[in-house]
């Protein structure tokens, strides 16, 4: 009945079957790049190899608007590039574009260019004004009264006003939609309109870091006709129909997102027509990319070229600064890390600086405190300096044996060189007599394996980075507070101390700014001691343009801001 | 022939089952949660709650696997869980542009693999035949990934010649497809060269020579027709590879196909767009293999289906 003359079918369709299994579980296995970038490495190859490991930004994080307007004035920026197109290539194929969907920082950065929130960030990490012109808050903190900037149009013609902002505002906190990053916004009680251009918003307590909160890309205004609760779009919008300087022309999945200059902008105009962001997950690629000439800027280079990129004259390089730290989480419960002595004495053994320039080629800064200096809150409390002498004096105070072995972890492709750094660190501490070779898996099982519960979790040292989607110190002390510990919280060094809780407590309804950031200084000295980390550094993002372009901003939270682009004198 | 393709289809269908199954099962097995992975690290824990339930995930396993089949059953391959689109539309949106490769691909080398082996089997053992011998093994054993870079940096970076990536240009496909090809090309150079090699020496061949016919009608018509069986077995199964092959091209070219988007989304733990893309994958290679099966018989009449 079948073939005469070869095998029977029933063993084809065998091996049919093991080629798509082991095609399932070879991809599966691979030395896992980050879920939304990156190119799998050969999954022939599990030990990743020096070179062109891409880095992709983790769905915790950020936003800014790219409007900028309160950057430096170009006043010499030509003042238009009638069929003029800048390329940007970045390796994230955005999961969404609704601002209310928002987790990943490049996707909020492109969202960014076609919406616009009540409050930006300008590139130095301060809160400055969008589309609100300014704003009140009452003395007991709990209403928040904003003045909005009249004349401003939707990309449909429609008119931005504060009943466009209470849409929107009630869409977020709609508990039935899904918005990853509703964080503080979720302290506001009531959106009312006061009149057409004056929007309040209460309170059910007092929220320091509510305007900071406000800022992110899930914040941002679109044109009410587009999310109305009778529309798909209340749950979710294809794409944003904002304010922004570019609107969206076309997305093709995989591929690129296109977006054109808005004729009606209200703030500064861009130079550019048109403005493209392609999709190349593979980061040497990218570079090939911009040195061929064919994109004008790239995110996020091969580290290992950023020396050779620096002394090539045709590009430019920009090491943004950003708010990712990188540290190593220790498990604060686990004998013998919850010594704090034996904590420490692994900070004193690891020589950050030599790992910095040998294994990131430049793009980090050593921390000298829990929190990125760019964060609100931030005060010097270190650093650890590399002293080997000392960490073994210390391990020998604790009565830790040389040769203890403890189980280490890190993600590959996650952060700027996160497995090779690992290595580097399991080194420094062979040479004080500990023994923690690291293991590494693709990043969904990673986060699985580090948010089990205390009981079952059995990591004790894992390499982890982590941004706050705002520069206040109240998203990076969640890491220390105990009501944070995982499964249902992501402080995953079960760090607990009573002080730093009731510190970080104090500081998220304290309205005075100073005593706020002396609360926050008190917890980063308290939190530096005990050492439930071991601080790595704050890594850098880097960025590559073509010298024929200039007025290309970074701000410190990991985004690119182009709108201010124009071809260089 | 009616009556054979029809059981070869029903076969299939098993098949496909088989491989959802095992499909869905490793996907479950795998640790990393998927609501946790959509809803982003700093969801709350209502909203990933809210996330599990209308992925279906709070239920068990077993009927998870019947509402995934009963929906298989309707043409529903399900909503996928990282974009909310549904997977078929992206599935068979992205699908073109992986075909299109590893049509021309496919094409590119078999044209070039035969040529090499036919020319390495009628020269054996001579100098061309041990650079061809040395060309294909090099082929054969050279990383993809690398080979795509080479090329990039040659013809993009250095000669300005071709897009180094992306697929928005006439001449996007040649870069990737060559890429793509060098394996395949090896492959069926070998194979080829092989089984000339066995043909020629057979006494039909020494018969047609012998009556004084020209060597290229000899080779083609009467030597390489009877090679052609396990060349194009090799092609065949080739074409399948090729659409896998196509995952770790694709991310080099930043090509957007299918293999870029199954790797994004079995890194979002999206289990719907992976069971969706892989029961693509199978069909298409199941009927690609009925379909080399189907052409045996053209290639040799003693081949009879019933």
């Amino acid at each position: 009945m079948f073939l005469k003359t070869h095998k029977s079918y029933l063993e084809r369709a065998l091996v049919v079957i093991g080629l798509i299994a082991a095609l399932a579980l070879a991809v599966a296995c691979a030395p896992a790049p980050a879920a939304p970038t990156s190119a799998a490495p050969p999954p022939s190859a599990p030990v990743p190899t020096s070179a062109s490991i891409p880095t992709a930004p983790p769905p915790v994080a950020a936003t800014s608007g790219p409007a900028a307007t309160s950057a430096p004035a170009a006043t010499s920026a030509p003042s238009a590039g009638a069929g003029t197109t800048f390329s940007i290539a970045e390796g994230v194929d955005p999961d969404t574009l609704d601002p209310m969907g928002q987790t990943t920082t490049t996707v909020q950065n492109m969202v960014n260019y076609m919406a616009e929130g009540l409050v930006t960030l300008d590139p130095t990490g301060k809160i400055q004004p969008l589309l609100a012109k300014s704003w009140d808050i009452s003395s007991d903190g709990l209403t928040y009264t904003f003045h909005l900037q009249q004349g401003v149009k939707f990309h449909d013609g429609s008119t931005f006003d504060a009943a466009a902002v209470k849409a929107n505002m009630d869409r977020i906190l709609d508990p039935n939609n899904t918005v990853p990053l509703r964080g503080v916004l979720s302290a506001i009680t009531s959106v009312d309109v006061v009149d057409p251009s004056t929007v309040k918003l209460t309170l059910k307590q007092p929220t320091a870091p509510l305007l900071a909160g406000l800022t992110e890309t899930t914040a941002a205004i679109l044109s009410p006709a587009t999310i109305d609760k009778s529309t798909p779009g209340y749950k979710k919008v294809d794409h944003p129909v904002g304010t922004g300087p570019y609107i969206f022309k076309q997305y093709t999945k995989g591929s690129q997102l296109v977006v054109t200059k808005n004729p009606n902008y209200w703030g500064k105009k861009p130079y550019y027509d048109t403005m493209v962001f392609r999709i190349v997950p593979e980061a040497a690629t990218r570079e090939s990319l911009l040195l061929a000439g064919q994109v004008d800027m790239i995110i996020l280079p091969p580290v290992s070229d950023i020396p050779a990129l620096q002394k090539n004259p045709a590009v430019k390089v920009l090491l943004g600064p950003s708010d990712r730290t990188i540290f190593v989480a220790i498990n604060t419960t686990s004998k013998p890390l919850d010594n704090p002595k034996v904590r420490q004495a692994l900070n004193y053994a690891v020589n950050k600086e030599a790992i910095i320039k040998n294994v990131l080629f430049g793009a980090a800064d050593v921390m000298d405190a829990p929190i990125a200096p760019t964060l609100f809150g931030y005060c010097k409390t270190g650093p650890y300096p590399y002293d080997p002498a000392k960490a073994k004096q210390l391990l020998s105070e604790a009565g830790v044996a040389a040769g203890t072995k403890l189980a280490f972890m890190s993600p590959t492709g996650r952060y700027v060189q996160d497995f090779q750094a690992a290595q580097a660190i399991s080194g420094y501490l062979k040479d004080v007599g500990i023994d923690a070779t690291p293991v590494t898996m693709d990043w969904p099982s990673y986060v699985a394996t580090m948010l089990k519960p205390q009981k079952e979790n059995t990591t004790q040292l894992h390499v982890l980075g982590w941004a706050p989607g705002y520069l206040d110190e109240s998203q990076q002390i969640l890491q220390f507070q105990s009501d944070q510990h995982p499964p249902s919280g992501l402080a995953t060094s079960f760090y607990s101390n009573p002080q730093v809780d009731s510190l970080a407590k104090q500081a998220l309804t304290e309205t005075n700014e100073t005593k706020r950031a002396d609360l926050y200084c008190q917890a980063n000295k308290i939190i530096w001691n005990d050492a439930p980390w071991i601080f790595l550094w704050v890594q850098r993002f880097p960025m590559v343009y073509s010298a024929k372009v200039t007025g290309i901003q970074g701000t410190p939270i990991e985004m690119w801001d182009t709108t201010n682009a124009h071809p260089a004198p | 022939m009616a009556r054979y393709i029809t059981q070869r289809l029903v076969i299939a269908v098993i098949t496909l089952l088989g491989v959802s199954t095992i499909v869905f099962l490793m996907l479950h097995l795998l640790p990393g949660d998927p609501a946790r992975m959509i809803a982003g690290l700093l969801a709350s824990d209502q909203d990933i709650a809210r996330i599990r339930i209308q992925l279906g995930l709070d239920k068990p396993l077993v009927v998870q696997y019947l509402l995934f089949l009963g929906n298989l059953l309707h043409g529903n391959l399900g909503i996928s869980a990282r974009t909310s689109d549904p997977v078929l539309t992206d599935v068979l949106q992205r699908l073109p542009a992986t075909i299109e490769l590893a049509v021309i691909s496919t094409a590119l080398a078999t044209l070039v693999g035969i040529l090499a082996g036919v020319i390495a089997a009628t020269r054996p053992n001579t100098i061309l035949d041990y650079v061809l011998s040395a060309l294909t093994l090099f082929g054969v054993s050279m990383p993809v990934y690398w080979l795509g870079l080479m090329l990039i940096i040659v013809f993009a970076v250095n000669l300005h010649m071709l897009p180094a990536a992306g697929d928005d240009s006439s001449t996007s496909f040649i870069l990737p497809s060559l890429t793509l090809a060098a394996f395949s090309v090896a492959l069926i150079a070998r194979m080829t060269r092989a089984s000339m090699l066995e043909v020629l020496g057979q006494d039909y061949v020494r018969t047609a020579r012998a009556k004084g016919m020209r060597e290229n009608r000899v080779l083609l018509r009467h030597a390489l027709k009877n090679a052609f069986i396990p060349i194009l077995t090799v092609i065949g199964l080739q074409f399948g590879t090729l659409l896998g092959g196509a995952i770790l091209t694709e991310s080099v070219f930043g090509w957007p196909g299918i293999g870029l988007l199954l790797v994004d989304s079995i890194f979002a733990r999206d289990y719907p767009m992976v069971q969706g893309i892989v029961l693509v994958f199978s069909t298409l290679f199941i009927l690609l293999n009925l379909g080399v099966d189907l052409l045996y018989a053209y290639f040799d009449p003693r081949i009879h289906f019933a």
